[in-house]
């Protein structure tokens, strides 16, 4: 702890964001440039705890009152190294993590929390600039082969953490491009995709194979998986999307929200909208909301994003409507500080302009004669607390119609793809369908682990690299019997 | 040390306190006795408790304590500690409480003492289970801090020290204090549910009472699903012994200690006082002293309090007069109003914590050796001592005037360690002084007749400077010598006033730097500081209800 009153004399300040109106006409990022003097005022807050919430409010365990200490100190080099420590991709968390560590943040008792995510961008940021952030690729390999299938976050962290113990990593994807999600699912306005392109290029350096338009299970059979390899590590995602079978659901103009949100991507980046994210060719064509009236059912992150990139087609109007009630403005009671709160968020696309609306159910689709939608018939809701489980009754009198020609499901994911790799594998379930692993190691198969969300089910960036970080360590320990690799009990960082 | 701090911790503003305070009043087990019977004269109704850190060996201090006469034995764990507390003491001193409190309630009850002291344990307890536990191993009370501060609203954040609590607990800032969300029932509902714990458990048990359950440590036993390999070692037998004994002796508190209150000479003393306590009326008594009457006046400055509140009865209202051998602790925590005048001698503990009374020392008409070249009172003298006056004809032991704040005291020469953390006050020393004089010395001020120029190289210089005197110097000094010889007819006084103008310049004055800034800052003069030390405080003003 740099300056131990800090918190009292600076309050909490974000980079400025763009002006709405402007930044809607164009994917590039949000916020403006700071200097490093505003991230060290930032740092300069936090307290040093004695108890630091943060750590254990970080998925990752991110040693947080160090780095903040390290920026105050300008020692930039240092807070990179710490928080490298813990976090393979501080560049992508920086950006569209929703800080749970903020949320868990001491000084968020009763002032705003310290701006960690904001200082984590800035270590990314100032260490790439600096050149801090070089391949270092393992001075000895294992000669062991991994697969890691999927090449979201959880296997971009796996791939990275298992190629740093020694083992020659082959990370395979089907789509065209690696990343997962950060690739086809974020948009470009919360993580412009050449900071990914730039973390690559390191884990390439270091020697990571990357191999794209790979389906695995289909141009890579299971048993030849495998056969080829020591270890499989699954980090494929949850895939299947929630539907919304009511009424009219074949009508056209209703769609997966990744369907819609990965086009935008491919048309940022300049390639062909033709095969999804998944490698499958997009069999309802391109999708854009210009001059229509979107709603986007789901009100959590991935509806936002549609939000934001509806409104950059230049939507007649965009609609967000949600199952549940209106959350609190603050902290609900029910979520006390250092739990993850229950709370109304507003997104930066919430900013740019969007109707929303909440406790509303969708009964039907209605369309016109050629098959198209016309309309949404919703009804208004009211949540009633019956023995513990709150239970949805339609408002009599409410059901109306409102006009709409592209419905965009955003109402989160299933589970993984269980047909083709997984079943193939002769994997197990959880209840939930996700792919059941002890310690991240499969039920079935002990030479092949599961992390991210396809193992834990739909969650944030952060989790996921949590995920893909302490299942390379559990897949490094079955492969030679110890680790040396660090997970969030275990940490190698030399502390000063 | 900021305004408000140094004022109610009675400290001079702007100077700093060396914190922890090291305890030169006890070096043994003696020591510690003398302090219990100190305590004990100057509160009769006050239960004396010694806290044991809970370590290796400490059955035998306990019983040694428990021999000692202390009403009341807290065996410390490892696992508290402040917030302020440094991390090495944290990690590194001592021992879980159950092992300490084992250990002293089975030597106690081995050697029959266990009947006369309570014992309480601390040391982050949390639960029903904490207590019951405690309970069973030999404890009949409690202590819980952590868990009482983190129910008002303590994050245990470790910042005590820096007045930046963040939630308001451990600080002084008005607008963190305003953070502060604790209410009194959030604490009244912890401790219901610590409590309604205990009474489940006991219920299981079969236990009625607390005292029932004391040193039954046959109810616990060692788990068997302890999976971790570390465990496997584990072998609590010594822990969970219960020493035999048959139905005489005590397995909890059963006897108060004789604490031998009812013949001490201040109830004599008290006797004599009633006038005075009544109504402030004047007072005189002489009596005769062995060294068998110990802290001769401390009982009295306790009925003087209870009546009078700190500030006690106007000088020399009750006026007593002393022949023979005083015992330990002369004057210890005596109050205003007393003026003890003793013709003979004293032991250790000399003015102990005095507080405002009197005290006067010379030797016996009789006695036939030099006073300057004889120590006629003890060690540690002054140890403490808030406020009062003091005349010796003759020498002091060692350990002079330690942590002394505010005695103002003339004295015919002093052994090593003289004024060590000494924080307020003035000593004033005619003749030789020992080594490492002033060590950590951070208030007040001394001014030392150096006869033979050797006593340069027996000051510890690193937090006071000595320098020569100015006027105001020199009417200090004179004002305390007439005094001295006034009050005891001293022989050093004497030639030194006659031979005034060319002695004074043998007076070496000794002042920490750090006082004579925050004097200067507040534009008070030495003298004025002297004379009354509360002028420090004069434009403080101490908002309780702050926050």
């Amino acid at each position: 702890m740099g300056k131990p009153t800090g918190f009292l004399e600076f309050t909490r300040e974000l980079p400025k964001k763009r002006d709405p109106q402007q930044r809607i006409h164009d994917y590039k990022e949000i916020e403006m440039p700071h200097s490093e003097q505003d991230s060290q005022r930032q740092a300069a807050r936090c307290m040093d705890c004695g108890t630091p919430f943060c750590h254990s409010g970080c998925p990752l365990g991110n040693i947080i009152p160090e780095f903040n200490d390290a920026v105050y100190e300008q020692n930039w080099a240092y807070a990179y190294e710490i928080l490298s420590s813990t976090n393979n991709f501080p560049e992508f968390t920086g950006r569209i993590c929703p800080a749970p560590c903020e949320a868990s943040c001491v000084l968020g008792i009763n002032k705003p929390p310290v701006a960690i995510e904001f200082i984590e961008k800035s270590i990314a940021e100032v260490a790439f600039e600096h050149g801090y952030i070089t391949p270092k690729p393992p001075k000895v390999r294992t000669g062991k082969q991994v697969a890691v299938v999927g090449s979201g976050p959880a296997g971009l962290a796996a791939a990275a953490q298992l190629n740093k113990a020694g083992h020659t990593v082959t990370l395979f994807e089907r789509a065209d491009q690696i990343g997962g999600l950060l690739r086809y699912g974020i948009p470009d306005f919360k993580l412009e995709k050449w900071t990914i392109d730039r973390r690559l290029a390191v884990m390439e350096a270091e020697g990571v194979t990357f191999k794209t338009g790979v389906n695995v299970g289909v141009d890579l059979k299971a048993k030849d998986l495998l056969a080829d390899f020591d270890l499989v590590m699954l980090t494929g995602g949850s895939t299947v999307p929630r539907d919304l079978p009511i009424p009219g659901r074949d009508l056209k103009g209703i769609y997966p929200a990744m369907e819609f949100l990965s086009q935008q991507n491919k048309r940022n980046a300049n390639i062909p909208v033709k095969v999804d994210h998944r490698g499958e060719v997009y069999g309802d064509g391109e999708l854009l909301a210009t001059g229509k009236n979107v709603v986007v059912i789901g009100g959590g992150d991935t509806g936002s994003d549609c939000v934001g990139t509806s409104n950059r087609h230049g939507a007649t109007s965009v609609t967000q409507i949600e199952l549940m009630p209106m959350p609190p403005k603050d902290r609900a009671e029910s979520t006390p500080w250092p739990n993850w709160p229950m709370m109304l968020r507003t997104s930066t696309s919430h900013e740019e302009g969007c109707d929303r609306h909440w406790s509303i159910n969708t009964k039907e689709f209605i369309g016109d004669e050629n098959g198209n939608l016309k309309a949404l018939r919703i009804v208004d809701l009211t949540w009633k607390n019956e023995n513990g489980r709150m239970q949805m009754v339609e408002l009599p009198g409410s059901e109306r119609d409102v006009p709409c020609e592209l419905a965009l499901l955003a109402a989160g994911f299933l589970h993984p793809q269980h047909n083709g790799l997984l079943d193939d594998l002769g994997l197990e379930y959880d209840e939930r369908g996700n792919v059941k692993a002890t310690n991240y190691q499969t039920t079935t198969n002990p030479k092949v682990f599961a992390a991210g969300d396809m193992r834990r089910g739909q969650s944030l960036v952060v989790w996921a690299i949590s995920e893909g970080r302490e299942a390379a360590r559990a897949a490094d320990l079955y492969l030679m019997g110890e680790s040396m690799l660090e997970a969030k009990a275990v940490s190698m960082i030399a502390v000063e | 040390m900021d305004d408000w701090i140094g004022r109610t911790r009675h400290s001079t503003p702007g100077v700093g306190l060396i914190s922890p305070p090291p305890h030169h009043d006890i070096y043994s087990i003696e020591d510690l006795a003398q302090l219990i019977s100190d305590l004990k004269n100057a509160n009769r109704a006050a239960r004396i408790s010694v806290k044991l850190v809970s370590e290796a060996g400490v059955g035998t201090i306990a019983t040694g304590v428990a021999k000692a006469h202390a009403d009341h034995i807290l065996i410390s764990g490892h696992d508290g500690g402040t917030g302020a507390s440094p991390l090495s003491s944290i990690r590194h001193a001592g021992l879980p409480w159950e092992l300490g409190l084992a250990e002293a309630h089975q030597t106690l009850v081995k050697n029959k003492l266990r009947g006369r002291v309570t014992i309480q344990a601390d040391g982050q307890m949390r639960t029903g289970r904490d207590l019951a536990i405690a309970a069973l191993l030999g404890a009949e009370e409690f202590g819980v801090a952590t868990a009482a501060l983190v129910a008002t609203g303590c994050i245990m954040m470790r910042k005590c020290h820096l007045n930046t609590c963040p939630v308001g607990v451990a600080t002084q800032n008005k607008e963190l204090r305003a953070l502060f969300t604790g209410k009194p029932d959030h604490v009244v509902n912890m401790f219901t549910f610590l409590a309604m714990e205990l009474r489940e458990i006991m219920a299981e048990l079969g236990f009625r009472t607390i005292n029932e359950m004391v040193g039954q440590a046959q109810m616990l036993e060692l788990r068997n699903n302890l999976a971790h390999w570390k465990y496997k070692n584990v072998n609590l037998d010594g822990l969970l012994y219960k020493e035999p004994t048959n139905l005489d002796v005590a397995l909890y508190k059963q006897e108060d200690q004789n604490h031998h209150l009812d013949d001490v000479l201040d109830r004599k003393l008290i006797e004599l006082a009633q006038p005075a306590l009544a109504s402030s009326e004047s007072v005189y008594g002489e009596f005769t002293v062995q060294n068998i009457d110990r802290s001769i006046g401390t009982m009295l400055s306790n009925e003087i309090s209870k009546i009078y509140g700190g500030p006690g009865l106007p000088d020399s209202t009750i006026h007593v007069k002393l022949r023979g051998t005083a015992g330990q602790s002369f004057g210890a925590f005596s109050t205003s109003g007393i003026k003890l005048e003793l013709e003979g001698d004293a032991n250790d503990y000399f003015g102990k914590g005095l507080c405002g009374a009197q005290l006067i020392v010379y030797p016996d008409r009789a006695a036939q050796f030099k006073p300057e070249e004889n120590s006629i009172v003890g060690n540690v003298s002054f140890y403490g001592a808030t406020s009062g006056e003091a005349f010796i004809r003759g020498m002091a032991g060692e350990r002079f005037c330690v942590r002394n704040s505010g005695a103002k005291v003339v004295v015919e020469g002093v052994g090593d360690h003289g004024l060590e953390y000494m924080t307020g006050g003035l000593a004033i020393i005619l003749g030789q002084t020992g080594r490492n004089f002033a060590a950590g010395m951070s208030g007040g001020v001394a001014y030392v007749y150096d006869q033979d120029g050797t006593f340069a190289s027996k000051v510890n210089g690193e937090m006071v400077n000595l320098e020569s005197l100015t006027e105001e110097d020199q009417g200090i000094i004179r004002e305390y010598v007439d005094k001295h010889f006034q009050y005891t007819t001293s022989n050093v006084a004497l030639a030194l006033i006659q031979d005034w103008e060319n002695q004074i310049g043998r007076f070496v004055k000794v002042m920490p730097g750090d006082f004579r800034q925050a004097l200067a800052g507040r534009g008070i003069s030495l003298a004025d500081q002297i004379r009354d030390k509360n002028i420090v405080y004069q434009d403080i003003t101490v908002d309780v209800t702050q926050g």
